[in-house]
């Protein structure tokens, strides 16, 4: 008796055995005093799953889930063309402890969504959001080595990037945080570096089937804005810093991803 | 369609939301993971309504888009955030005061199905408590049916224990 024997009786249990196996395993129980054993301690230990996982079902905080479910008003209007965003706003709640409690999350997520008015490209989208973020949001976030790899080759593994610490390091930013978007369907790899001063700074790869294009660089607003397209996916380095600074970190990035 | 899928995931949301709950205490042995995570899904699900196949299972489509969230999203950071999850012990218990009997061999089931790993558990679930077939959790983990099976074996061999 074995593990194989094992699964193939939690199998014949479970009525989910196919006849061939099914009738070679009946009859081995037919003559097998110890598999029978087996089978029947197997059968008796599955016995009380489903009514302890029901038991499970009425601890459910079902009136304070109700509640925190988001009118479809405010979901559809934040997500539009970037479906992805609310989740995003979420997961940054988990991240940072700033969105704790179910309704403050969906609210902060409202008001940090003001629609969005240009109608240009992921990069509008992109910058709206980041035009969100404080010196505080990612300070506190500082992940070993080990842990950025492990986040980094997530993220790349979405867009098909090999990302490593190595490559994504940059001069004057620390590594935070890295966590997955998606920007109408498409998926969208996010990289939060900080720089001293806590001020944020995002690199941004979205697999998005663009056309190869050199670095361009831009100001929107107070954010500068580098980026470009490589292989089938575009990239942006976008920051409250100086155009030349988002350059030069884009220049860096271009050359090890 | 669009307008009836939205109606059919906004209806149909209410009455699956202790089950979306059960699966992510599951998933992530943690209350308040387990509160964000069911609250991701809600609003994951309502941004995306247009893509449910009214007539098609809502639960299920939940259950995939929670777990989706979970793997890409939440587990990665609640790791990250160190400590990993600090009631693992005893997120997966019941309240013993009422029906003695019955709760008490439900709360020792649950310990000890709350200490198997994540891929058991959630396997576990998905079979012996939402009804799904061997073939349906292979495609809902992605993983062979040899796999949901050798899984769920090691499961009740742990149960075994309790006798």
């Amino acid at each position: 008796m074995n593990d194989d024997d094992d699964a193939e009786l939690v199998a014949l249990i479970d009525n989910e055995l196919d006849e061939t196996r099914k009738k070679a395993l009946l009859a081995r129980l037919e003559t097998d005093e110890r598999l029978r054993a087996r089978y029947e301690a197997l059968g008796e230990a599955g016995a009380p799953i489903g009514a302890a996982f029901d038991a499970l079902l009425e601890r459910a905080p079902v009136a304070r889930l109700r509640d925190a479910i988001p009118p479809e008003t405010a979901v559809r209007r934040a997500s539009g063309r970037f479906a992805g965003v609310a989740l995003r706003e979420l997961a940054a709640g988990i991240v940072i402890g700033l969105l704790a409690a179910g309704a403050a999350a969906w609210v902060a997520l409202s008001l940090g969504l003001a629609p969005l008015e240009e109608k240009d490209d992921w990069r509008s989208a992109v910058a709206e959001y980041t035009d969100l973020y404080t010196n505080e949001t990612f300070s506190s976030q500082n992940p070993d080595v080990a842990l950025q790899a492990v986040e980094l080759s997530a993220v790349g593994a979405k867009v098909g990037a090999d990302l490593t610490p190595d490559k994504l390091a940059l001069p004057g930013l620390r590594f935070t945080v890295a966590f997955m978007l998606s920007y109408e369907g498409s998926p969208l790899g996010a990289i939060a570096y900080v720089d001293p001063e806590g001020a944020p700074v995002m690199f941004c790869i979205i697999a998005n089937q663009a056309p190869d294009a050199p670095i361009r660089s831009e100001r929107r607003g107070d954010l500068s804005l580098a980026s470009w397209s490589r292989g089938g996916r575009s990239y942006l380095v976008i920051g409250h810093v100086p155009k030349e600074r988002a350059v030069v970190w884009a220049q860096t990035l271009e050359k090890r991803v | 369609m669009s307008e009836a899928s939205r109606r059919e995931v906004r209806a149909g949301l209410e009455p699956c939301l202790a089950r979306i709950w059960r699966y992510a205490l599951v998933l992530s042995r943690a209350n308040d993971a387990a509160d964000d995570l069911v609250q991701a899904t809600c609003v994951r699900a309502i941004e995306r309504a247009d893509q449910f196949i009214p007539g098609t299972r809502l639960d299920r489509w939940l259950f995939a888009i929670l777990r989706s969230i979970w793997l890409n999203e939440i587990r990665a950071r609640k790791i990250r955030e160190g400590g990993g999850f600090v009631d693992a012990e005893d997120a997966l218990s019941i309240d013993g005061a009422r029906d003695i009997e019955t709760n008490i061999l439900a709360g020792q089931v649950l310990k000890e199905i709350g200490q198997l790993p994540e891929a058991q558990r959630e396997t576990v679930l998905l079979v012996y408590a939402e009804g799904y077939s061997y073939a349906e959790a292979a495609a809902a983990l992605s993983i062979p049916i040899g796999t949901v099976m050798s899984r769920l074996a090691t499961a009740r061999a742990a149960l075994t224990k309790l006798k």
